[in-house]
């Protein structure tokens, strides 16, 4: 049986899928799948950078798709913000 | 609270969980990290998590101010490692392309049976034809 943290990993792979499987190549997150994602899953991290912000920072190769090693990056970026926001508290 | 975040959420909390059990409360020294590794990481890191050299040696690699200390930061990037490493087992024998699918993840069989009740392997998106 997995432990929980093993299981919220799965998990954000899960969660990246719901959207990069909507359209186009299956592992790509295109600008409207991002901003869906960010607007569903995160919409706290909209306050601190706009859906477009967030998918030129992630899009490294700038082939205007976030796949899922860029994906991964939002995931730490999330991380390491919502780790922040908690010893703000 | 989304899924997103209440993965994140449950990082955090098992990275606090052991980071103040000694010293300082918000980093992991090695025999904290030692025991998360052993403990959360059991079926992610089975071959690792019996051998201290290998484990010492994960942590030296995260360590990148050479504090001999995890600050979340350094450790946030183990959890892409090896999210990364879940989502390439998923695709062992299953396509990335137009057909994709998922296999079980790192853990194996057993992990995806019981484990993943209310994550992934009962979603309705996932795991199913492109």
């Amino acid at each position: 049986m997995l432990t929980d943290l093993e299981n919220a990993m799965d998990s954000l792979i899960t969660v990246y899928h719901k959207y990069s499987l909507v359209k186009g190549n299956a592992h790509a997150l295109y600008k409207d799948d991002l901003k869906n994602l960010l607007q569903i899953e995160g919409p706290c991290y909209l306050k601190i950078k706009d859906a477009d912000t967030w998918f030129k920072e992630l899009d490294i190769n700038s082939d205007n798709a976030i796949n899922f090693q860029e994906f991964l990056i939002l995931v730490i970026k999330m991380g390491v913000i919502a780790h922040h926001d908690i010893h703000k508290e | 609270m989304s899924q997103m975040e209440h993965s994140i959420e449950t990082i955090i909390n098992v990275f606090h969980q052991y980071s103040t059990r000694l010293g300082h409360p918000d980093t992991l020294n090695q025999k904290e990290f030692k025991q998360l590794v052993q403990k959360e990481l059991a079926n992610f890191l089975k071959n690792e998590k019996k051998n201290d050299a290998a484990i010492k040696d994960i942590m030296e690699d995260l360590d990148t101010n050479v504090d001999k200390q995890l600050s979340f930061e350094e450790f946030s990037i183990l959890v892409g490692q090896l999210t990364e490493a879940s989502h390439e087992k998923m695709h062992e024998g299953h396509p990335k392309g137009t057909d994709h699918s998922h296999g079980p993840g790192l853990g194996g069989k057993s992990g995806l049976g019981q484990g993943h009740g209310h994550s992934h392997s009962h979603d309705h998106d996932h795991g199913h034809k492109h």
